[in-house]
């Protein structure tokens, strides 16, 4: 047993047993992979530049020497840090691959924003500061598709009480509950394009859409639920809402179901009635699901846009744009790249700070209740 | 088959291959054999019984064609192929081929023209579909960074200044202008179309021209004639001939019955659709517009400032306003799509502008209810014409001014410049887009619902149309306004500057506004025409200045 004490690896033993020439090695590998690398980025930027007349025809081969950088930088770990470096190795392709899919990526698109990039532009990309930025707080367009979010998060409360009902009724001992379970969750499985050709284009139609001849019936002489700015938002707010009610539901069912009977039954017990016991008992016990689902829901809501550029393209006047739907155009149909990923990043940025905010406020919340 | 009409066809110049491929090839080698001539050869009559012979596929009036169609009607129109390229030429040749999807025709028909082209040549095509929304983005993103991933794109005539004027096209070899029999096209789709410095790129496809459609027993009825005459009206009853008297028509036809159900008048389109929603504005404008001095009528020719704001597009958008309360009660939803096919061919509406495909529609497409009740003419006109020099609305002698709205200037197909390299490929690209541009199979594309309209000399022969099925009197009209259009001395031609569709996009945002009742007519065509300034000062105004005088021909 003595021996093996003495045996045993130390602390930082690993690092400290590799010899001083592996270790050089190590940094000069990395050394020269990051020189190469460097170096191919520096002759690729000064031949699309128009500086040297030599370079790549693309910018694939940068990837390349980004990979093999990558690959010499996982070998210099191992042999400059040993067991360390081995262990650094189960972190650092995720780390690379988030770094090349994500971070330069945002931070490219950063970048862009600060150019004026019009497609069809016999110049090219132009750099301009902070010229979109300007023009995005001066543009009204952009400012109603923002208010018209507002709206939309807004009705995810409506779409929360609808949610927690129906998991309510589920949870229930009802007839053919699993039956009813399956039937809520189909709408949740279906492309938000589907639901809007199937209903927003098809049931809703005008002229020979079943919902609108049930309206005729009910009495409203006019049908149109695209028409009018109001109608028209509260139409795409029910089929987004109709598309992801389950979401929620679901989430909240669970929540359900895992609730301790033993409190419900003392709530009973102390003589409560239905209403008390839920909304003193099962609806503080539900908050953490419900802020859960609640939040995840307006991450999605955020993102609306499938549903409002299938059916009404924004319209009336605007009335139904989200965000997502106005970048879409802005970006799509008139190839301004440089204002169409400012108005963009603009909006990671708003959503990043209320997200964060949102999560905050519901800890606390959450906190205070229980 | 019989042994000795076997021997008789391959002495006439067929393959056993052509002859093995099955009954719709050998009913094309029987019509010209039959002939006493090669069926590759094309004389006059057997190209006269090849065009009959396709033309009864499926026949009009039989329902709408089906993919096994359109495989046989390119199999019988490959004798031009055949001509210019050996069997199995093409052998291990792959091209990409982009173009629309809209209503399943465009690609889709593309596809089953092809198939017998790939069969005997060898080649093989991949194909990109896309939405006509879709179009425009995917073209520019190709353009800008680089990416062209296809050799072979189906393209109007707006975005030569976005492809061509950057030198991403091939130029086409004197071979294929002979295949398809250039001369044949109408003259306004003959160059400037389809060429750029002087080069000619385009296999052109399609004519386009917006022409209006109407509703002729509407028209005709007996009771609106009188209700007309009783609410005090001076004119006759009938078919409006000019924008002022489509908006009273229109305002007239509010909440009457016919035929025990709503009927409306005039159908506008007033939700974006990727840009091209604004060609239906343009149609309104165009009258007002477009003076016969002047070739100019959407930008300034020497400054390229926008005329969008002045009193002629204002009037036009004004009557949008003013006519909306009048059309049925979801109209402010309705893109262009709708206007013609959920509205005006399902019997909604009694006046709609468009490109030739309501006409070619009417008759063959299934769910056409007003294909005996439609007839056609050149857009209406106006009764006074503004005059951009003087800024003075004029009446001229001759009559209420007339100016077709030349939109689009049809689809053409082009080869991509990626090509050039590969000369295999080349002629193999250049090889598939003769056919589709050839004169027989562009008869049946004229007649059938395909996405395209007539765009040859050689369609406007009426005794061919009612051979097929056609009524004369309808395709009379039909042929009439498209023919019109296109020869009209004041045609208002599209300007095929780069962004084209960027001003229409933008525009059309600002025009949903305006309306929705955000804004007045004059201020949304002020925001339109800042919008437009900044996208010109954004894309190069010299460079724009110069293309737009070039497609103008000043």
């Amino acid at each position: 047993m003595a021996d093996q004490t003495t045996t045993a690896w130390p602390a930082n033993g690993p690092a400290d047993l590799i010899s001083p020439g592996r270790k050089r090695a190590g940094f000069a590998l990395m050394a020269a992979a990051t020189l190469g690398l460097l170096a191919v980025i520096g002759l690729q930027t000064l031949y699309k530049n128009e500086i040297i007349t030599f370079g790549f025809e693309t910018w694939r081969p940068i990837v390349y020497a980004y990979v093999l950088w990558g690959m010499a930088l996982g070998v210099g770990q191992v042999l400059t840090r040993g067991e360390d470096g081995q262990r650094a190795l189960f972190l650092l392709p995720a780390l690379l691959f988030t770094i090349a899919m994500v971070i330069f990526p945002t931070l490219f698109g950063f970048y862009i924003a600060l150019t004026d990039w019009n497609l069809s532009s016999f110049s090219g990309r132009k750099f301009n500061g902070l010229d979109n930025f300007w023009q995005m707080l001066a543009d009204p367009y952009y400012r109603n598709a923002l208010f018209n979010m507002v709206l939309y998060v807004l009705a995810v409360l409506v779409e929360y009480v609808i949610a927690f009902g129906l998991a309510l009724l589920l949870n229930a001992q009802i007839r053919a509950r699993k039956f009813f379970r399956v039937v809520f969750l189909m709408p949740l499985m279906l492309s938000p394009v589907a639901v809007s050709w199937m209903i927003g284009k098809s049931l809703m139609e005008y002229r020979f859409g079943p919902a609108a001849a049930l309206a005729r019936y009910l009495g409203w002489e006019n049908p149109a639920f695209f028409s009018n700015p109001i109608i028209a938002r509260i139409s795409i707010m029910v089929l987004d809402a109709w598309t992801f009610i389950p979401f929620m539901m679901i989430m909240l069912l669970a929540g359900l179901q895992a609730m301790s009977r033993d409190v419900l039954e003392a709530a009973r017990v102390d003589g409560a009635t239905p209403w008390q016991t839920f909304w003193q008992v099962t609806f503080p016990l539900m908050l953490p699901v419900s802020v859960t689902a609640v939040i995840l829901r307006i991450i999605f809501k955020l993102k609306l846009a499938d549903i409002i550029i299938t059916v009404t393209s924004g319209g009336p006047g605007g009335a139904t744009d989200s965000v997502s739907s106005f970048i879409y155009r802005e970006y799509r149909d008139r190839s301004n790249v440089g204002y169409g990923t400012m108005l963009a990043m603009a909006y990671l940025v708003i959503i990043v700070v209320f997200v964060t905010w949102l999560l905050k406020f519901a800890n606390r919340f959450v906190r205070n209740v229980n | 088959m019989r042994v000795g009409l076997y021997e008789k066809l391959v002495r006439a110049g067929a393959s056993r291959r052509d002859i093995l491929k099955g009954a719709a090839s050998m009913a094309a080698i029987a019509a010209a054999s039959g002939a006493g001539l090669g069926a590759f050869t094309r004389p006059a009559e057997a190209a006269s019984e090849l065009r009959s012979q396709i033309l009864q596929i499926p026949g009009v009036g039989k329902g709408q064609p089906t993919d096994a169609d359109f495989q046989k009607v390119g199999e019988l129109c490959l004798a031009a192929t055949k001509a210019n390229v050996k069997e199995g030429e093409f052998a291990g040749v792959e091209l990409t081929f982009m173009g629309l999807n809209n209503q399943n025709l465009h690609n889709v028909l593309f596809r089953g023209f092809l198939k017998p082209w790939e069969a005997y040549t060898g080649a093989k095509i991949s194909w990109i579909d896309l939405a006509q929304a879709d179009y425009n983005a995917r073209l520019q993103q190709s353009i800008a960074t680089g990416t062209v991933d296809f050799d072979i794109i189906e393209m109007g005539a707006p975005f030569e200044g976005d492809v061509c004027g950057k030198g991403l096209t091939s130029e086409m070899p004197d071979w294929v202008k002979t295949q398809i029999d250039f001369d044949d096209l109408v003259s306004y789709l003959k160059p400037p179309v389809g060429t750029w410095d002087g080069k000619q790129y385009r296999v052109t496809v399609d004519g386009d021209a917006h022409n209006f459609n109407y509703r002729t027993d509407v028209f005709a009825d007996a009771d609106l004639a009188k209700a007309w005459k009783d609410g005090g009206a001076t004119t006759e009853w009938g078919v409006p001939k000019t924008w002022q008297e489509v908006q009273a028509v229109t305002k007239f036809l509010k909440g009457k019955k016919f035929k025990d159900q709503d009927v409306f008048g005039y159908l506008d389109a007033p939700k974006a659709w990727g840009g091209f929603g604004f060609y239906f504005l343009g149609s309104r404008a165009t009258a007002y517009a477009k003076h016969p001095d002047d070739k100019a009528w959407l930008f300034d020719a020497d400054t390229m400032k926008p005329r969008i704001n002045n009193p002629a597009w204002v009037r036009a958008i004004q009557d949008v306003i003013d006519a909306l309360p009048s059309e049925p009660a979801d109209q402010i939803n309705a893109d262009p799509n709708t206007t013609a096919f959920q509205q005006f061919l399902a019997g909604t509406g009694s006046m709609v502008t468009w490109w030739g495909d309501v006409g070619s529609n009417v008759k063959t497409n299934d769910s056409s209810v007003v294909g005996d009740v439609t007839g056609f003419s050149i857009l209406p006109g106006s009764d006074d014409v503004y005059n951009s020099k003087t800024g003075a609305w004029d009446k001229l002698a001759s009559g209420p001014n007339y100016a077709p709205n030349c939109a689009y200037l049809g689809w053409g197909v082009y080869v991509m410049a990626r090509v050039d390299a590969d000369e295999k490929k080349k002629k193999a690209a250049w090889s598939a887009a003769a056919h589709l541009g050839g004169k027989d199979l562009s008869i049946w594309t004229a007649m059938y619902p395909s996405g395209f309209q007539p765009y040859r000399n050689s369609h406007f022969d009426i005794p061919e149309w009612v051979a097929a099925g056609y009524d004369e009197a309808f395709i009379t009209s039909y042929l009439k306004s498209e023919a019109d259009s296109y020869n009209h001395p004041n045609a208002a031609i599209e300007p095929r500057i780069p962004g084209i569709f960027q001003y229409y996009s933008a525009a059309e945002d600002i025009l949903a506004n305006t309306f929705a009742g955000k804004m007045k007519a004059q201020e949304g065509a002020d925001a339109i025409a800042a919008a437009w300034e900044k996208l010109t000062d954004q894309i190069g105004r010299e460079n724009q200045i110069k293309l737009y005088k070039a497609s103008l021909g000043v």
